[in-house]
């Protein structure tokens, strides 16, 4: 491995050649922390053509040259370029007497409804009233999942049992936190694959109907390559099944399971630098305290370890 | 075993891949190249490829590689079967404890099902719901809060009604978390299964070795089941656990409905982690 970290200093200008080896390190290395390949392959074809033609600091050894412009351009990709800050928000939309609408999306089993319970929990701390609405109509067991952490959080929950069209069931639930002056409504949908034509379109039905605040897709810190192909298919199909000329696209992003992984936090550059969208949450348990923020450095640190 | 006939597959598709009588070292590293990128556009583990991309040309012998296939665990009919799931959560136990039971019961076996996961909201719900629908035997408690106890009383009860294959769900758990894998070893432990089946979600990526070689270190895992392959991910990192738990993939999950079940077959899966488009396997119902 070390051999790839001959020292050229002295050199004038860097060539292709002369990164070959110390980006193909990288790129492994990358790849070791569960960052997709197609992702991992890209970063590492910008940082060549920032560096190449450049001039090398004398003492200055390639492999660090390159570690530094990769540790930069992590930096700027995982650093949100839009801003999301939903307790403003929520402020906002409260003003202007509606209800901010969150929905959670995502394939199956990666932790959307535990997560949403979580968010509750959190918007409670912050003084804000908030209602469940059970609009997975399908999976067994779903409602009573939401109901569970409705009653234990003790807040509402709006529910129509199941086979019930989820866009509909939503829309009933807006409804209803119109009157019972919620200021939040956390939709729960359920999980699907993203080559689900049928089930992508009721989504995107579901989406369209009522025009939430926030489309936040749930994704989990375990998942290899499929990270890229799920957030890139969830925004192409919410584009194309849509009636509406402005489809609504995924806004967010929560992360969880981060406890699971180790050093192999990947996952979470691969959403990112696929949907351009901010990591708002990061899922870290199993319990209503396990809801965290996104620590940029801390990320790049571990990739780059 | 799956991996060596992956390697076996490999080695095929080299013969296939060159119409001139002789690979030179050139064009099989060039070859290899192609296939260690694909095997890691699939998850499989980084070191695994590594590994395999050294050993390749050592992996001649395909005759060899078949040997061990069947050392296949396999219940039997005619005695009484205890079944425990296990994996990380969401993974799709729940879900898939039905699917095994609504297979087996289709053949004759009369098997039943124990929610021994009192810890996720709404878990004896979903397989009381999935349970109900396929009319299968189901036993669990909104009350009891030991997942120990429940499996226990579960096993007892339908072991005196003579049912020959009972199923015991469990909670999600993960290695970082050493409480969940005691309380699986000791749920292990006191229903003393004939089978552990570890459930795998196809998507999982590099972190899949270092999970499964843990719940393989914690407990007797013998078979497993992957997950969701009705999704777009491949399963190479599935594959790669699988290398970790030593264990037979037995069955697949193709889809959310009950009857979306699969016996496992090694060609369409190793087809579709290199990429080479034979699907026929997952399609036909
Ligand atoms: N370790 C860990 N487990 C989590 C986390 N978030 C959710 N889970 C677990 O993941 C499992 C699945 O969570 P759910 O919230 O039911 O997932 P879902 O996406 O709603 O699933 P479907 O609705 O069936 O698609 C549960 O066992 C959760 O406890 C997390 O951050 N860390
Ligand atoms: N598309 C698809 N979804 C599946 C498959 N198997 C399970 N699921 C879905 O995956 C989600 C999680 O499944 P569960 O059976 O609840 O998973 P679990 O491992 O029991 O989850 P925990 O008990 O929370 O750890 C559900 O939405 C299931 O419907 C499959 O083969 N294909
Ligand atoms: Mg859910
Ligand atoms: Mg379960």
């Amino acid at each position: 491995f070390s051999s790839m970290f001959q020292s050229i200093a002295g050199n004038a200008v860097l060539e292709k050649s002369d990164l070959k080896p110390a980006l193909k390190a990288l790129k492994d290395r990358l790849m070791t922390k569960n960052v997709a390949e197609e992702i991992a392959e890209k970063l590492c074809e910008s940082v060549a053509a920032s560096l190449e033609g450049k001039k090398l600091g004398s003492f200055t050894r390639v492999s660090s040259t390159v570690q530094t412009a990769m540790e930069e351009a992590l930096l700027r990709i995982l650093t949100p370029k839009r801003s999301i800050d939903i307790l403003r928000d929520v402020h906002v939309a409260k003003e202007q007497g509606r209800p901010y609408v969150v929905v959670f999306v995502g394939v199956n089993g990666v932790g959307k409804s535990t997560n949403l319970a979580k968010v509750a929990y959190w918007l409670l701390q912050h003084e804000v009233n908030v209602m469940l609405a059970a609009c997975d109509t399908f999976r067994s067991g779903a409602v009573e999942q939401l109901r569970t952490h409705a009653r234990r959080l003790q807040i509402p929950i709006f529910e129509k049992g199941y086979e019930k069209d989820p866009a509909i069931v939503a829309k009933e639930a807006i409804q209803e936190a119109k009157s019972n002056n919620s200021d939040v409504v956390l939709v729960d949908t359920a999980g699907r694959m993203q080559d689900n034509e049928p089930l992508m379109r009721a989504l995107s039905k579901l989406i369209n109907l009522n025009n939430p605040d926030l489309v936040l897709f749930v994704g989990e810190a375990l998942v290899g390559n499929d990270a890229v192909d799920q957030l890139t298919k969830f925004n192409q199909k919410l584009a194309d099944l849509s009636m509406i000329l402005n489809a609504r696209l995924i806004d967010g992003i929560l992360l969880t399971k981060f406890d699971t992984i180790d050093d192999k936090v990947g996952a979470a550059l691969s959403m990112v630098y696929v949907s351009g969208a901010p990591v708002m949450f990061v899922g870290c348990g199993q319990s209503y305290t396990d809801l965290k923020k996104l620590n940029v450095k801390s990320i790049v640190k571990t990739l780059l370890k | 075993m799956v991996l060596a006939q992956l390697g076996g597959s490999i080695a095929r598709a080299l013969q296939q891949m060159s119409n001139a009588t002789i690979i030179d070292e050139k064009v099989l590293s060039e070859c290899l190249n192609e296939i260690s990128r694909a095997l890691l556009q699939s998850d499989v583990q980084f070191k695994l490829v590594r590994d395999m991309q050294a050993n390749i040309k050592r992996i001649v012998n395909l005759d060899d590689l078949a040997a061990g296939h069947n050392k296949r665990r396999i219940i039997q009919q005619g005695k009484t079967s205890v079944v425990m799931f296990v994996g990380l959560q969401g993974s799709g136990k729940t879900t898939t404890c039905t699917k095994y039971a609504y297979y087996h019961q289709k053949k004759g076996w009369k098997p039943a099902l124990v929610c021994a996961d009192t810890f996720r909201a709404g878990a004896f719900d979903q397989l009381k719901q999935n349970a109900t629908k396929t009319k299968i035997p189901y036993y669990g408690s909104y009350m009891e809060s030991d997942p120990v106890k429940i499996a226990v009383e579960g096993v007892e009860t339908f072991k005196k009604e003579n049912r020959d294959l009972i199923i015991v769900d469990t909670s999600g758990r993960h290695k970082q978390e050493a409480a969940l894998f005691e309380e699986m070893r000791q749920v292990s432990e006191a229903t003393k299964p004939d089978l552990i089946i570890f459930v795998m979600d196809s998507s999982i990526g590099q972190a899949a070795f270092d999970q499964a070689q843990a719940f393989k270190q914690s407990v007797a895992v013998g078979a497993v089941i992957i997950t969701k392959m009705d999704g777009h991910a491949k399963g190479g990192g599935a594959l790669s656990a699988v290398a970790a738990t030593k264990s037979p993939v037995i069955f697949i999950g193709t889809g959310e409905h009950m009857e979306e079940f699969e016996v496992f077959d090694v060609k369409p899966f190793v087809s579709r982690l290199l990429g080479m488009g034979d699907w026929s396997g997952f399609m036909d119902k």
